[in-house]
């Protein structure tokens, strides 16, 4: 196996945070948040994205509004609600501490 | 040369090759088919749609109008299958999905557990009060009831707070509500287990409002013929684990005599406090009471409260004798003419009144005497007054 299908299951758990994230700089189409993964390691798939993305937002920590792009019928513009920001908060602190974690174990 | 073959993407149409199409067809088949049960299903197909139709309008310009096979699979690929994300499915770029690969968090897309207070109106009786109270607390609804008709009987407490719940308490309307209710997550798996239990498949597939309330109506009865059989399970075993627990109604007739008493019972009463109020007024008007004076040094007010303590002494037992009639038929249970014998012996005695007054009285005599003419003046005038406007 090489090591890109290794970490496969860990890009997956992290996809959501990393959403959280893309999405708390500013207001995103989903497109957009695909572009930007698209670009680094954590290759995405419209096929998962909206399933995530529809999933957050049952749990209220994204939240769409309808906006008129040019060329083209409406599209949902995401954004981050007050629980997604408090998640996103958690989240990272949580990330900032096992990688601590990962940086420490095994040194001498 | 191929057929091609017009599809709709949300609103807009796209001819695509006979191949593609067929293609399309089974991606976006599998997609349906993997997100059932996701209560954002719709929502979800129509984003891929979207997305596939932005993906084909890049492929189109003027000189061509029409997607080929080739470039509809290259679609499907950068789309990606769809994957419900309640439910961890085996990820698409690993080829070894065992279960040690899948990170095992089934209840991923589950809210936390909260439960919040509503009228349950599904299945309820009156209001869904008690429903929503029993949902609430984790208590069967019965329960509760048969709490409130308890209150009830301390002098219509029961009823006075039960109104006041309907008024406080919101209805669970909307699905989300409903299983907050519960306090049953609103996740995938509820919804397959509560379709499975028929439930969701009813509220689903009528679309017209008298199918929905027959239906509902339907499985109200079949829930209250269930509860009311449970009913009456507790009662006719009630006495084997709660002794003393009075049953409702009350197997036994009312004692006897009872409904024939009660209307002189609440005579008797009445006249006793008409003896106080003339006792009360003799007192304060002149100074004694029917002609026995008061001890000497005893302010009047003494008199007076002395009056009606006397009055509720001798009354006590005449209250207590009508509740004892009155329980039966507070109940329910009173013998149909009841009612009709207490009419009647009030009318009797309205009439003895007025005869005795009659007789006794001769200036009531005259007044009486007088009632005739006086009321055929009377309509004289209103037809007088009727006829000149």
């Amino acid at each position: 196996m090489s090591i890109d299908e290794k970490f496969t299951s860990i890009r997956k758990g992290l996809l959501e945070f990393l959403v959280l994230k893309i999405i708390s700089a500013n207001q995103v189409y989903a497109a957009d948040i695909l572009k930007e993964l698209n670009a680094t390691e954590f290759v995405t798939q419209e096929g998962t994205l909206y399933p995530l993305l529809s999933k957050m937002r049952r749990e209220q920590l994204v939240d769409y509004e309808w906006k008129e792009s040019e060329a083209g019928p409406p599209r949902k513009y995401y954004e981050l609600t007050a629980k997604g920001r408090e998640q996103l908060r958690e989240t990272t602190e949580y990330w900032q501490k096992i990688s601590g974690t990962v940086r420490s174990l095994g040194q001498k | 040369m191929n057929k091609v073959i017009t599809i709709n993407l949300n609103g807009v149409a796209y001819q695509l090759e006979e191949g593609g199409y067929e293609a399309l067809r089974e991606y976006l088949d599998n997609a349906a088919r993997r997100l059932a049960g996701n209560p954002d299903r719709d929502e979800i197909i129509a984003d891929i749609e979207q997305a596939i139709a932005d993906k084909f309008r890049a492929l189109l310009g003027a000189h061509k109008t029409v997607v080929i096979t080739k470039e509809v699979a290259v679609v499907i690929t950068e789309m990606g299958p769809v994957e419900d994300a309640t439910k961890e499915g085996p990820a698409a770029e690993s080829a070894n999905a065992t279960a040690g690969a899948g990170p095992a968090a089934p209840e991923a897309g589950e809210t936390k557990d909260v439960r919040r207070l509503y009228r349950i109106y599904d299945g309820a009786m009156i209001s869904g009060v008690c429903n929503g109270l029993g949902a609430y607390f984790g208590i069967d609804p019965t329960i509760i009831r048969i709490a409130f008709v308890l209150l009830t009987l301390a002098w219509g407490t029961g009823a006075l707070v039960y109104f006041l719940l309907v008024l406080l308490i919101p209805s669970a309307k909307t699905p989300a509500e409903k299983s907050a209710a519960t306090g049953v997550a609103a996740t995938a798996q509820e919804f397959i287990r509560r379709a499975k239990a028929g439930y969701y498949e009813g509220f689903r597939t009528f679309h017209d409002k008298q199918a929905h309330r027959e239906w509902r109506r339907r499985f109200k009865q079949e829930m209250r013929g269930w509860t009311q059989g449970l009913q009456r399970d507790v009662r006719e075993n009630a006495h084997h684990w709660m002794p003393g627990w009075q049953q409702n109604p009350p197997p036994q007739p009312p004692p006897f005599g009872a409904v024939i008493a009660w209307p002189f019972l609440s005579l008797l009463k009445l006249v006793l406090f008409v003896a106080l109020l003339f006792a009360v007024l003799s007192l304060v008007g002149d100074g004694h009471i029917f002609g026995i004076g008061l001890p000497l040094g005893i302010p009047l007010w003494v008199g007076v409260v002395f009056l009606i303590v006397a009055f509720h002494v001798f009354a006590w037992p005449l209250k207590m004798a009508r509740r004892a009639c009155r329980y039966p038929g507070y109940y329910g249970y009173r013998p149909p003419l009841a009612g009709l014998w207490d009419s009647l012996v009030w009318l009797a005695c309205m009439v003895g009144l007025v005869w005795l007054a009659d007789h006794y009285s001769p200036r009531f005599h005259e007044w009486l005497m007088d009632l005739p003419p006086m009321v055929h003046q009377f309509m004289d005038s209103v037809r007088e007054w009727w006829a000149r406007r």
